[in-house]
């Protein structure tokens, strides 16, 4: 019984396609885009969560470990995001390659300006992140960061294509930049949304808008009807443009307090990938901007 | 600097009288440096003001840089629960219960499952701490991590768990030890604050004990092979301390085994199923079979279990089911209450229980449903060769509503209707359970 299991095994191993480029497993689809745009057709990229998944709720899968397994590096978000299933697909993958502190291992928000560190943090804040708001995917200037540090890890991991990915990485940058200057003419500074969760803090940062109230009492914890209530109150005297909402979260609070105000809902992509038209980080920005202008 | 007191020396000299200078030379002088004076710290201010422009300008120039990999390298990253609250990682999790039940303490202590454990209900009317479990956990080095967890109750402090998982054998090979609950099946690995039920199912009650094998001295190896399809292969050697199923040996040790296959595949982006053969075996050292007796022999346990879950946000379904099979064989020696020797005679045991259960979750409710029983295909118990009758099959029926406000807290309130005791008497009990967990973040284990 032993030895057919062995064999079976050792031709199932042998069997599977040999693939000769390096084996990225990201987490997040946005980071799994990125890490495309930078390797190409030398990388084969494994995405753990998929676009229509809020990635605060997941277990770890078996099938995500055994991605964890395979991978020469992993790429995650960091900021306790993933803390729920990523420290189980690392240790339970029983790869050496991915374990903390090794170059497979590799933390996105190390390259990026993390806003909310909160000094003081307890529980009965609700699902605070005491390293920072983990949300900043919404912020370009940050993802070209990002990007930057991910291009040096693959460089690093695969020196025989370090000049491929640096090429990969400037016409990137290039087409990101071009880019930037099309989202900074977008002009929301003055205006003012309500937000279901704190995601989109990155975003007012960066595009200069003010978020003047939130449909979830807490991060993370479901409104009670006095908080509403008392939203709706806010919402007469601050008049926001819109609630901005993404399909992760319910939809009936942000629809009877649209209801109620006569203030519209937008729904924004929560993840590249996570809404008709949004395949890469170009058209995942185009869409958020063209939603919220 | 020097021109302009020159400039200055030569126009006090051009316009003043010579006269007048030579009787207000002191008050000119005076007057001179002061002037001098005021201009110097007029450039001084200048001088700091483009100093603080030139810094205000560089910390812009820093922050547009900022951060590099070197600057943060040392920020922790919290990807092992804890943040930079705790290092190592803990957390407290209390589990208390009230208990309500038409039966009395008394018949509840002695109500074992005849034929199989003499082990009793283990809670009592009224309100119960099952108890206040410590979790510490952190990497050891870059080779080792190393968990501890020791529940706190009202009899004292216990380790439950205190083991070190490698983090850097290749091959996808991993090793386990110290002590440590065997990962053969899932319901035994997990702790009872993390059962979908407020009591662990009927077979492992029957077969291993109230809390499974529970924690036991061992070593544990297991393989994760690079197949297309997740499996996972795992051996295990233990002391075999579990006093039902094995107990201590009095010459030898270790003298429990135990071998399991996992293996999952996603049924869609959402929906996963997990299922896999086990089996655990050893020498038998049991007094908690049947009152007054002691049971020296060998057993094997053969399990099969299979999960299927769905979960999409806080919304999931999950079905699970599991099937055991005991084999056991040896010399079985009844004892009067006294402790006086009355007979021995061979004990051979060929016995089976199942459970199922459904739990749906909605939000912050999830309702759950679990039906177990033994005894299915096989009641094989045999004294001398004699086949012991003890009543009807055990079984029960279980439905829980739970309210799970965040992932920190968890209320259940759970109804069993118990027919496990063989003897007619149903226990009908009703339990109210609360666990909270403070500390590092739990883990969502599949």
């Amino acid at each position: 019984m032993r030895n057919i299991l062995l064999t079976l095994s050792l031709t199932l191993i042998l069997a599977s396609p040999a693939f000769a480029g390096l084996n990225v497993v990201a987490t997040l689809p946005w980071i799994g885009s990125l890490a495309k745009e930078i390797g190409k057709d030398k990388v084969s990229v494994t995405t753990l969560v998929k676009p229509s998944q809020d990635p605060h709720y997941l277990d770890a899968k078996p099938s995500m470990i055994l991605a964890g397994r395979k991978a020469d590096i992993i790429m995650y978000n960091g900021l306790d995001l993933e803390i729920g299933y990523l420290p189980l697909v690392i240790e339970q993958s029983k790869n050496p390659r991915i374990m903390t502190s090794m170059p497979g291992n590799f933390d996105c928000s190390r390259f990026v300006k993390v806003l909310e560190k909160h000094a003081i943090v307890d529980r009965g804040m609700g699902d605070a992140h005491p390293l920072g708001n983990p949300h900043y995917h919404f912020s370009p200037t940050n993802i070209l960061h990002v990007a930057e540090g991910m291009t040096n890890a693959l460089a690093g991991m695969d020196k025989a294509n370090a000049d491929y990915y640096r090429a990969n990485f400037r016409s990137f940058s290039e087409r990101f930049k071009e880019k930037q200057k099309q989202w900074k003419s977008v002009n929301l500074k003055g205006k003012k949304f309500v937000a279901y969760h704190k995601l989109y803090e990155y975003l007012a940062e960066e595009f200069g808008f003010k978020l003047v109230g939130y449909v979830e009492a807490k991060p993370g914890i479901p409104p009670s009807a006095g908080h509403i209530e008392a939203l709706i109150e806010s919402m007469k005297a601050s008049r926001p443009d819109a609630i901005i909402t993404s399909d992760f979260f319910p939809k009936h609070e942000s629809e009877s307090i649209s209801a109620k105000t006569g203030v519209k809902v937008i729904t924004l992509p929560g993840d590249v990938g996570n809404m008709k038209g949004t395949d890469d980080y170009f058209s995942f920005m185009d869409k958020i901007l063209a939603a919220l202008r | 600097m020097r021109t302009s007191i020159f400039t200055a020396l030569l126009l006090a000299a051009v316009t003043v009288p010579l006269s007048a200078l030579a009787a207000d030379n002191l008050d000119d002088r005076v007057n001179r440096l002061d002037t001098e004076l005021g201009r110097q710290s007029e450039t001084i201010r200048e001088q700091q003001k483009t100093i603080e422009e030139l810094k205000e300008h560089l910390k812009e120039q820093n922050t547009d840089k900022l951060p590099t990999t070197e600057e943060n390298a040392g920020k922790s990253t919290g990807l092992f629960g804890g943040s930079l609250m705790t290092n190592p990682y803990i957390s407290l999790v209390l589990d208390a219960k009230g208990y309500a039940s038409n039966l009395k303490n008394r018949d509840l202590e002695s109500r074992g499952v005849p034929g199989f454990t003499t082990e009793g209900r283990g809670l009592r009317n009224g309100f119960n701490v099952d108890a206040a479990e410590l979790f510490i956990f952190a990497p050891v080095d870059p080779y080792f991590n190393l968990y501890v967890n020791v529940p706190v109750t009202d009899s004292g402090a216990t380790l439950e768990e205190a083991y070190f998982v490698t983090t850097s054998l290749p091959e996808g090979l991993q090793v386990k030890g110290g002590r440590f609950k065997s990962n053969t099946s899932r319901l035994n690995s997990q702790h009872p604050h993390a059962w979908d039920f407020a009591d662990i199912a009927l077979p492992y009650k029957a077969f291993l004990g109230s809390e499974g094998s529970g924690g036991e001295n061992g070593v544990q190896l297991t393989w994760l092979p690079q197949m297309p399809v997740y499996t996972l292969l795992g051996v295990e050697a233990f002391q075999g301390d579990n006093p039902l199923i094995f107990g201590s040996d009095p010459n030898w040790g270790p003298h429990a085994f135990s071998a399991f296959a996992k293996t999952s595949i996603d049924t869609s982006d959402n929906s996963t199923l997990y299922a896999g053969p086990w089996a655990m075996f050893g020498s038998t050292n049991s007094t908690g079979i049947l009152p007054d007796t002691g049971l020296r022999g060998d057993s094997s346990l053969y399990g099969m279990e299979a999960v299927w879950k769905w979960k999409e946000g806080l919304q999931g379904v999950t079905l699970q089911g599991e099937y055991l099979y005991l084999v056991q064989n040896g010399d079985l020696t009844a004892t009067d209450p006294a402790g006086a020797f009355v007979s021995v005679d061979h004990l051979r045991r060929h016995q089976d229980g199942a459970y199922l259960q459904a739990l749906y979750r909605y939000g912050r409710w999830r309702i759950c449903a679990r039906y177990d029983r033994l005894e299915l295909f096989d009641n094989t118990f045999k004294i001398a060769d004699v086949q012991q009758s003890f009543g009807g099959k055990p079984w029960r029926a279980t439905g829980s509503l739970e309210f799970i406000p965040t992932e920190f807290s968890m209320i259940r309130a759970q109804f069993t209707s118990d027919h496990s005791a063989r003897d007619g008497r149903v226990n009908d009990e009703g339990i109210l359970q609360f666990v909270f967990t403070i500390g590092a973040h739990p883990a969502h284990t599949f």
